[in-house]
């Protein structure tokens, strides 16, 4: 397909595969070193936009930074096999040596500093990617405000990073980790359960409504939780929210 | 047949596309039927960085005719325009507002900053 002309000069960048790891079938990570020794800044939250040239189409997807590393000469993309996803399925092709191109960092769906008031992570499997930097960056803080992740898979497999994470909240007493596994089920069953915790925890918990949250994941439930979090009384800036 | 008109601000050719709206989706991003989807479908590039899914604002625009012919912003998009450099009154995301008037005229501007948003990132 041809492009028109007044399509923008994009400021592609590109980066080569450096290493795989595959944390569980279907779920990898790419380590990707940027091309001329070249960094990049982001803000924990942000994702990078892929170009993912297929014979028919080039698909533009975006990618969660997932690094855990301040190596910003490296970043880690982290995804799954999507069931018909084209765009998954040619991540998957890459080997060590490919290259691909990318634009960004893009996403609002940030953590700009440690937090300050009392933080509420949700995500669901792959979606500690954006996550991930979060929980980095509240660890490397002197101090932050308490900081808690409720982590949701349907497999204990699929809760990625699981080590590491704990290993964080091991060392600092204002991180907390709080696992779910609701086996077997498809992720209505999961937002179902992460829904109920939330409910039960910050809504009828206690009146307090200065907390702040961060939600990923897939689907329509990332919104169910937005929806009763701020029908709850918090303000709608304190509920952050991205659904792939 | 509905019509969209496209100005780019950054002084690239104007384009119209002339469409029936009940032949979306056009292409395969942003909402079925959305200024991205027909855009794309009629081959005029529209950034979307996020693959039209309301998760960044490289597709903002700014509607000049034809506001109310398209469909109503969500909760999501309202939050995601909240953080969209030069927001108006009538900006809109390109991959969520769905044309479904058979009879629309729209008219869109693509400001400059949408244009660059892609072209200056920052890395060192
Ligand atoms: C801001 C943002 C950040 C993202 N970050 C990541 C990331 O770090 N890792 C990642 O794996 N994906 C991520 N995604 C999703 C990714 O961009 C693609 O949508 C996904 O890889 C499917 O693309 P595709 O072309 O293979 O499939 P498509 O044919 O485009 O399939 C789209 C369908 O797959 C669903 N979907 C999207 N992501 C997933 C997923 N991970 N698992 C199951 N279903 C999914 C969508 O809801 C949609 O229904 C992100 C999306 C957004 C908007
Ligand atoms: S393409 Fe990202 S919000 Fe529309």
């Amino acid at each position: 397909m041809s492009d028109a002309p007044e399509k923008p000069a994009r400021n592609l960048r590109s980066a080569r595969v450096e290493r795989i790891f595959d944390h569980a079938p279907g779920i990898r990570s790419l380590f990707l070193r940027l091309a001329e020794g070249r960094a990049l800044r982001f803000v924990p939250g942000q994702f990078i936009s892929i170009s993912i040239p297929l014979e028919d189409e080039t698909r533009t997807r975006a990618y969660s930074i997932a690094s855990g590393s301040e190596d910003a000469h490296v970043i880690e993309i982290c995804f799954n096999r999507v069931p018909g996803g084209r765009g998954a399925a040619w991540l998957f092709e890459r080997g060590v040596g490919d290259t691909l191109d990318f634009i960004g960092p893009f996403g609002t769906f940030t953590m700009e500093r440690a937090p300050e008031v009392e933080t509420v992570l949700i995500a669901e499997g792959t979606a500690i990617a954006p996550i991930r930097p979060m929980m980095h960056l509240a660890a490397r803080a002197k101090e932050h405000a308490p900081t808690l992740l409720l982590y949701g898979a349907q497999s204990p497999e699929q809760l990625l990073y699981r080590a590491e994470l704990e290993r964080l909240a091991a060392n600092d007493r204002d991180l907390r980790i709080e696992s779910m596994v609701v086996p077997d089920a498809d992720c209505a069953a999961l937002y179902e359960r992460l829904a109920e915790e939330t409910q039960k925890r910050w809504v009828n918990g206690d009146n307090v409504r200065v907390r702040q949250f961060y939600i990923c994941g897939v689907g329509k439930g990332v919104l169910r939780l937005r929806d009763l979090l701020r029908a709850a009384g918090y303000e709608r800036r304190s509920v952050h929210y991205e659904q792939w | 047949m509905a019509k969209l008109r496209i100005i780019f601000e950054n002084g690239g050719p104007e384009r119209v596309i002339e469409f029936n709206p009940a032949d979306a989706p056009f292409h395969h991003d942003g909402r079925p039927g959305s200024i991205l989807d027909i855009m794309l479908g009629h081959k005029i590039h529209l950034e979307h960085a996020c693959g039209g899914n309301c998760a960044c604002t490289t597709c903002h625009v700014v509607v000049k005719e034809g506001y109310g012919r398209l469909s109503p912003p969500e909760e999501q998009e309202e939050d995601m325009l909240d953080k969209a450099p030069g927001l108006t009154p009538t900006s809109r995301l390109g991959c969520q507002a769905v044309v479904e008037d058979p009879n629309a005229e729209i008219t869109i501007v693509v400001p400059k900053y949408t244009i660059n948003l892609a072209s200056e990132s920052a890395d060192e």
